[in-house]
């Protein structure tokens, strides 16, 4: 054990004396801190559409009805070419007292309304100005350019809702109950936010710069040869990869440990899976640091494995930014049941028992890289 | 015990050792005794290297045995490893920190609570930048300090590899002098060197390696007596003519006739002895030169 502490001791005051690794340390723990606190924690969870409804005391009433429902926010517009300047851009629509539709043209120097809400249709439709028996109705969409497809489709959708309704038929097949669509848990109102979905990002990103830390104290012992004259004493190499290995997944864990409080991730019923995810990424991420150090050379070297291996495991970090971008082999990356753990710990508020499965197979990927970078910096040593 | 004190410092039998299919070394064999300075001469790919590496514990010999003070190396590892020192050709020192601690950090590995830091700073001639980081020293000063290291422990076998490669000749001479009164404190040395005049001043003993094989390990003077030849070499003036030398060879029935001779004409300007230099020997042994 004395060769472990000892050699750890050394590790730090070389880990110390290098002013990159400390700068990227402490300004990256506070950067990402502040980082985490600064992205909104809101989430828009009300889709806004704007209508002209034209007079028709049917469609208005179908409006008032649709306006009731969870998620969408109907804004009622009494001039067609008002709705489609607000789509455009041209105007600011405000609601303001019992749902008062107020107009603003800024560009005319207008002030924003007092005790109104500024609201912003992703999408406009305007009926006919008045309903004719004798002619098809056409109503006009008005898209704005930003607007995502899925939107738009699901406008159309609606119209024709509307218009069954305006008709006065009923839809052709019956609406489910809510507790038949929502699978899983609901999370409406209470979406996860982009602050909370930058979390697991956050730890990887702390995580990875470690990994670029240590695996560049490997390559100047390899490079220098420093570890020739280590067990050419009565330590092993065994002693120094032991100490290696605790530097790392020390060093790691506790700074992901310190992000994880600075964004308040901890309660009493957490804390120990968020302990263990860090562990065990930090061990990951120590095994991917043996790996580079052993290949890498000098500085650009180091940078270029590092990189190399760390943007591949950084998929499931990013996929939880943009749920349902992520394909499905993204689940067979050995970073994502880690990723995984810290979403459902900090935002499902997961427990233990549910994640069981993820922990066991992080725990498989942590032990296959780790024993990788432990065989190969062995036989790297072995070779000089 | 007194099996393990009276061995030889270091025992050496028939070790082989193979990098894949290249032979690096080829069963050779060699004592050391306790107190003599070893000298390991060949060229770049030799074996001298690998040879060390076997005899430090870091390569294991394909076949052959290794005891150093009288333990197997590859039984007694820690306990051998405990007893030795070894200074390597690559100046392999923690640059960010300074002598001190690196000479703290070797000496807790050996185990030993108080080291004498200063004395072996000042033994080096290095006390004054102790606290300096390494990386702001000169090759020489790294040299020193690598030598430091070697004897932290106060080994009974120390292994140097090219000590003085490269160094001004006053941190060359302070390492030679270094290396002498360690053997005659009783450290065994083994010294490998590509500077000849080094191992002829330094050595008790060489050996001359080329191609993984010994061609030959005896002191250097019986070395010289036995393949170099020596002679005496007289310059003189002779009236009428330009200055003439006459090489006359020792060691020959007829040396003390051919030297009335020269010196009993013309004007003698000088006279001197010369003798084969031991990389004179090394090429009339092995074939070939150093580099």
């Amino acid at each position: 054990m004395r060769f472990i502490l000892a050699i750890l001791k050394k590790d730090l005051i070389e880990f110390s004396r290098e002013k990159i690794y400390m700068v990227l340390s402490v300004v990256g723990l506070v950067l990402f801190a502040v980082v985490f606190w600064l992205i909104p924690d809101t989430v828009q969870e009300q889709t806004t559409v704007g209508i002209y409804p034209g007079e028709n005391p049917l469609l208005i009433l179908a409006l008032d009805e649709a306006g009731n429902e969870d998620g969408l926010e109907i804004v009622r517009f009494a001039e067609r070419d008002d709705l489609r300047r607000v789509i455009a851009g041209d105007l600011e629509v405000w609601t303001g007292e019992h749902g008062r539709t107020i107009l603003r043209d800024r560009s005319a120097g207008e002030r924003p309304p007092e005790n109104a809400r500024r609201v912003s249709p992703v999408i406009g439709i305007a009926f006919p100005d008045a309903p004719v028996s004798s002619e098809q109705p056409h109503a006009q969409i008005y898209v704005n350019s930003n607007t995502p497809r899925e939107i738009r489709s699901a406008m159309e959708s609606m119209i024709r809702e509307i218009a069954l309704a305006f008709a006065g038929a009923p839809l052709p097949v019956a609406e489910p109950a809510e507790d038949e669509i929502i699978l899983g848990t609901d999370r409406l109102g209470r979406q996860i936010s982009m602050r909370e979905r930058m979390r697991p990002m956050l730890v990887y990103f702390v995580l990875m710069m470690e990994t670029f830390a240590l695996a560049s104290l490997i390559a100047a012992e390899i490079s220098q040869r420093t570890v020739l004259a280590v067990i050419a004493t009565p330590a092993k190499l065994s002693h120094l990869l032991a100490a290696k290995a605790i530097h790392g997944i020390g060093l790691a864990s506790l700074q992901a440990i310190i992000l994880l409080a600075a964004t308040v991730s901890f309660t009493a019923d957490n804390w120990f899976v968020l302990v263990l995810a860090s562990l065990l990424g930090a061990g990951m991420f120590t095994g991917i640091a043996m790996l580079v150090g052993s290949a890498g050379r000098d500085f650009i070297e180091n940078l270029f494995f590092t990189v190399a291996l760390v943007i591949p495991l950084a998929i499931p970090a990013f996929s939880v930014l943009m749920p349902g971008v992520g394909a499905a082999w993204v689940r067979y990356v050995p970073s994502y049941g880690i990723m995984n753990i810290l979403t459902e710990v900090t935002s499902s508020g997961s427990g233990l028992s549910d994640l069981t499965i993820p922990l066991l197979t992080s725990l498989a990927w942590v032990t296959v890289i780790f024993g990788l970078g432990l065989v190969v910096l062995t036989k790297k040593v072995r070779s000089l | 015990m007194s099996q393990l004190q009276d061995a030889k410092a270091i025992q050496v039998g028939n070790i082989e050792y193979a990098y894949g299919s290249t032979k690096a070394v080829r069963g050779i064999s060699f004592s050391v005794d306790r107190g003599e300075i070893f000298g390991f001469l060949g060229p770049n790919g030799a074996g001298k290297s690998t040879t060390i590496k076997m005899l430090t514990g870091q390569l294991i010999p394909r076949s052959g045995t290794i005891s150093i003070l009288g333990m197997a190396v590859h039984g007694h590892s820690a306990e051998v490893h405990q007893r030795i020192g070894v200074c390597f050709e690559e100046k392999n020192l923690y640059l960010q920190m300074s002598a001190e601690e690196n000479l703290r950090f070797f000496a807790s590995l050996f185990g030993i609570r108080r080291p004498d830091i200063r004395g072996l700073l000042e033994r080096v001639n290095l006390a004054s930048r102790s606290r300096d980081r390494v990386s702001t020293y000169s090759k020489g000063m790294r040299q020193r300090l690598m030598m430091a290291r070697a004897l932290i422990n106060d080994p009974d076998v120390l292994f140097l590899d090219e000590p003085t490669d490269g160094l001004d000749p006053v941190s060359a001479r302070a390492i030679r002098t270094i290396i002498r009164e360690k053997a005659q404190e009783g450290t065994a040395v083994v010294l490998t060197t590509h500077d000849m005049y080094e191992a002829d001043e330094l050595s008790d003993r060489v050996a001359f390696i080329t191609e993984g094989r010994f061609h030959a390990i005896d002191t250097p003077e019986n070395l010289k007596l036995q393949h170099g030849s020596r002679s005496v070499v007289v310059r003189r003036r002779v009236p009428g003519s330009e200055v003439e030398e006459l090489r006359l060879e020792l060691d020959t029935d007829t040396f003390s006739q051919k030297l009335a001779e020269a010196t009993s004409s013309g004007t003698v300007m000088t006279i001197h002895s010369e003798e084969a230099t031991l990389e004179d020997i090394f090429v009339e042994v092995t074939g070939r030169g150093l580099e």
